[in-house]
């Protein structure tokens, strides 16, 4: 087999091998299936491209639907890959080998690259891809635009993947060859992003005068024109799939000048940035010998804690997935979007509780830290297991650093949003309840997911916090809680706001009781059986 | 101190990596275990440590059964593993202060320890230093100077020469049999066939997951000329 194809054979099967890994399940069918079962999730994927489609079939511009969907997803796909391609060009633990295998530089930068666009490619596939379908099949199935489509989709990670490759690879190589590396690398891909989010924000801010967009909206496709005027291949591509050769001629020449781009910077990108950050190594440190004793729980939490912010992918990860709430928040607030005078509106006044209550639950809700507890501890997992600390109280400090993290995160998200929006003490009090009670549950019931598939031989961190299967049975789960708590919303959402926000956390709490007799009655044997 | 009563351990495939185990390890024992690789020396050290359950049988530590009374029995052994994978972002002084924590170790015992330990290992002026930083054989020194440091009832090493230079390994042996002398007992598996004959009071050879010998060298060798690697080949040769 020809070298690229083997060593991306093998990359590759690394990092779909996270999903399959501790499925437990014998039947190789069945084993498909299950991992298909997250597939579940492009059911609201798709309600919301189609409520989208609706809104775009009403004004007359369907194919608008696509052109956001693209817009959206490429900027998704940047913020998925970023942290991606740290983690599988500076920190995956096959470089020593790789680096002595006697291929070209353009082979390994491409074949490490594979996974990462698999993986975006499947995030396509929930949001653009969904879109494709939708516009290709509602009213009618237009077969060309579906085929056009499907090339494109297969094509979209390809541009966010590249570019963030070629701004990352560099950045890293500069940021990380100082001291206090890893925090360099924390602190400047946090503010990479932050200048992203603020670059899109302020690039799709429509600040043209009305006569500007009147003759725009005159003209053929004007709405199309002004939608992706900040990014014209969201026009390429939109025109593509309704027939335009010219413009399939555009959008997919510059995917092809990308690859070349990328190609002829391989050379460099290996050298300069990846062989070189590895090079560098971790500073040693000074500091003095102290003997300080502490209570075991602490140092129990501290090491866990230790193990997220030592690790960059852990903490980027984790940042992003709990604190972008408030990243967006802050950045919504210093750009103006954020129209404050909108929730001092009396209309609104019924549903500050939900508005409250939904974003400090946020960190529960989107950062699922108990499934990948022990995962993140690795080959290193065997320490604990050999101290004197009972398995319930192994387990037990886990979650509560999973709590701690995500109440903190709630508390500040909780300060900020009070500094915008006026919400009275039974508000807030009523809000804590519900984000208490839901966090409790979620970090309990989310360490099952992580005995069940404990996952410790990762190869990179991405594999163990982000692209495993454990990720994706916790989105399944919050998912599935949703589903019944919208159920139940239905039958009562007559009632007073604050009482229903009670009835939830009530809820919650009963969900939180069965999960402590789960995780302690059930799961503590499995624990102790798991083997590092 | 350690009493093993018919461990087995069966994996998934219904392969027996180690077979009814009947082993008495008395305090102030030094136990050389030794076998081919895969014959379940690791497996054996995992099911004592806690690290793995037995299939079958019980493990018993100073009388307190590692499956039944799991803390109690951490609480009297400490475990150096054959590969130092440890969560290496913390300094070495941070390790060091976490396990002595973990064993309750006093202030004024973990000072004298530590400084003794290290000191003897030359990684004393290294600890203020985060692990990562350590070569392979500092990060093993760590190891054993952490699992020295509660001065436990039994001390268990798997393969604890690899990785260390003559001095460290001369040093570790002089530990071991230091420890033994005030009362405590070593186990430990080994490649190194010359360091069990020379250091141990009894041997134990594993074989395709069964005992074949527990005794003194000199019993195996049943008085002969042969050395302990002859008699080691022999027992352990494949029909």
């Amino acid at each position: 087999m020809n070298k690229f194809l083997s060593l991306t054979k093998i990359l590759v099967l690394d990092f779909f091998s996270k999903y399959t890994q501790q499925l437990n399940v014998k039947n190789k069918y069945l084993t498909i299936l299950v991992m298909f079962l997250p597939a579940l999730l492009i059911f609201p994927a798709a309600q919301m491209v189609l409520e989208l489609y609706n809104t775009f079939l009403t004004l007359g511009f369907p194919e608008l639907t696509i052109t956001y969907m693209y817009i959206a997803n490429t900027i998704l796909m940047i913020f998925a890959s970023i942290p991606f391609i740290i983690s599988v060009f500076f920190y995956s633990k096959d470089l020593q080998l790789i680096a002595t295998l006697p291929v070209k530089e353009a082979t390994i930068v491409f074949s490490k690259l594979a996974s990462v666009y698999i993986y975006l490619l499947i995030i396509s596939c929930f949001f653009f891809g969904t879109s494709v379908v939708l516009y290709s099949t509602v009213g009618g199935l237009k077969l060309s635009s579906l085929n056009v489509g499907i090339i494109a989709l297969i094509i979209s990670p390809l541009l966010p993947m590249i570019i963030s490759a070629i701004i990352i690879l560099p950045f890293m190589s500069v940021i990380g060859s100082g001291k206090r590396r890893n925090l360099m690398v924390v602190v400047g891909n946090m503010l990479l992003l932050v200048a992203i989010i603020v670059m899109q924000m302020l690039s799709s801010r429509i600040q043209l005068r009305p006569e500007e967009l009147n003759t725009i909206l005159l003209q053929e496709d004007g709405l199309l024109m002004m939608v992706g005027r900040r990014f014209p291949p969201s026009i390429w591509l939109t025109k593509m799939i309704q027939g335009s050769i010219f413009h399939g001629f555009l959008f997919i020449g510059l995917n092809v000048v990308l690859v070349l781009i990328l190609k002829a910077c391989a050379k460099i990108l290996y050298s300069k940035a990846l062989m070189k950050f590895n090079q560098e190594g971790a500073p040693v440190q000074g500091g003095k010998i102290y003997y300080k004793s502490r209570n075991k729980g602490l140092q129990m939490i501290k090491r866990h804690i230790k193990i997220i912010v030592s690790n960059p992918i852990f903490l980027i990860n984790t940042v992003l997935t709990i604190f972008l709430p408030i990243l967006m928040f802050i950045i919504i607030l210093f750009t103006g979007e954020f129209q404050a005078e909108l929730f001092k509106s009396t209309a609104l006044e019924p549903y500050h509780v939900y508005i409250f209550s939904a974003i400090i639950t946020t960190p529960a809700i989107i950062g699922s830290l108990s499934s990948t507890a022990i995962t993140r501890e690795g080959k290193t997992f065997w320490e604990t297991k050999v101290l004197p600390v009972s398995d319930r109280d192994n387990i037990k400090y886990r979650i509560y650093t999973t709590l701690i993290i995500q109440l903190v995160a709630s508390l500040i998200l909780g300060i900020m949003t009070l500094l915008t929006i006026p919400v009275n003490v039974q508000t807030v009090l009523i809000a804590a309840v519900f984000c208490i009670t839901s966090t409790l549950f979620f970090s309990n019931i989310d360490i099952v997911i992580n005995i069940e598939k404990p996952l410790l031989n990762w190869s990179t961190p991405t594999a163990a916090v982000k692209n495993n299967l454990n990720i994706l049975l916790a989105l399944l789960l919050r998912l599935i809680v949703g589903v019944f708590g919208y159920g139940l919303y239905k039958l009562i959402d007559h009632w007073e706001a604050n009482i229903v926000i009670l009835i939830f956390s009530g809820l919650f709490i009963m969900l939180y009781f069965i999960s402590i007799w789960i995780v302690y009655g059930i799961y503590k044997d499995k624990f102790i059986d798991i083997v590092p | 101190m350690l009493t093993l009563k018919n461990a087995s351990k069966t994996y998934g495939n219904n392969k027996k990596a180690v077979d009814q185990l009947n082993l008495e390890i008395e305090k102030g024992e030094i136990i050389g275990f030794i076998g081919p690789n895969g014959a379940g020396k690791t497996t054996t050290i995992r099911m004592i440590t806690g690290i793995i359950a037995p299939t079958e049988g019980t493990i018993e530590i100073n009388g307190k059964d590692i499956a039944k009374q799991p803390v109690e029995a951490k609480k009297n052994f400490t475990f150096v593993p054959d590969h130092p994978t440890i969560f290496d972002a913390i300094k070495g002084i941070d390790y060091l202060n976490f396990i002595a924590d973990m064993h309750e170790v006093t202030i004024q015992q973990r000072k004298e320890r530590i400084e003794k330990y290290t000191k003897a290992f030359q990684i004393y002026d290294a600890l203020p230093q985060t692990i990562n930083s350590y070569s392979h054989g500092m990060k093993q020194k760590l190891l054993i100077s952490g699992a020295l440091l509660p001065n436990p009832n039994l001390f268990i090493l798997d393969e604890p020469m690899v990785g260390l230079d003559p001095h460290s390994a001369k040093i570790l042996k002089d530990v071991m049999r230091e420890h033994c002398e005030k009362g405590g007992t070593v186990f430990f598996s080994s490649h190194v066939l010359e360091v069990v004959e020379n250091l141990c009071d009894r041997v134990a050879i594993i074989h395709r997951g069964k005992l074949i010998a527990c005794d003194t060298a000199e019993n195996i060798k049943k008085n002969s000329s042969a050395t302990l690697e002859e008699i080691f080949l022999e027992m352990t040769k494949d029909e």
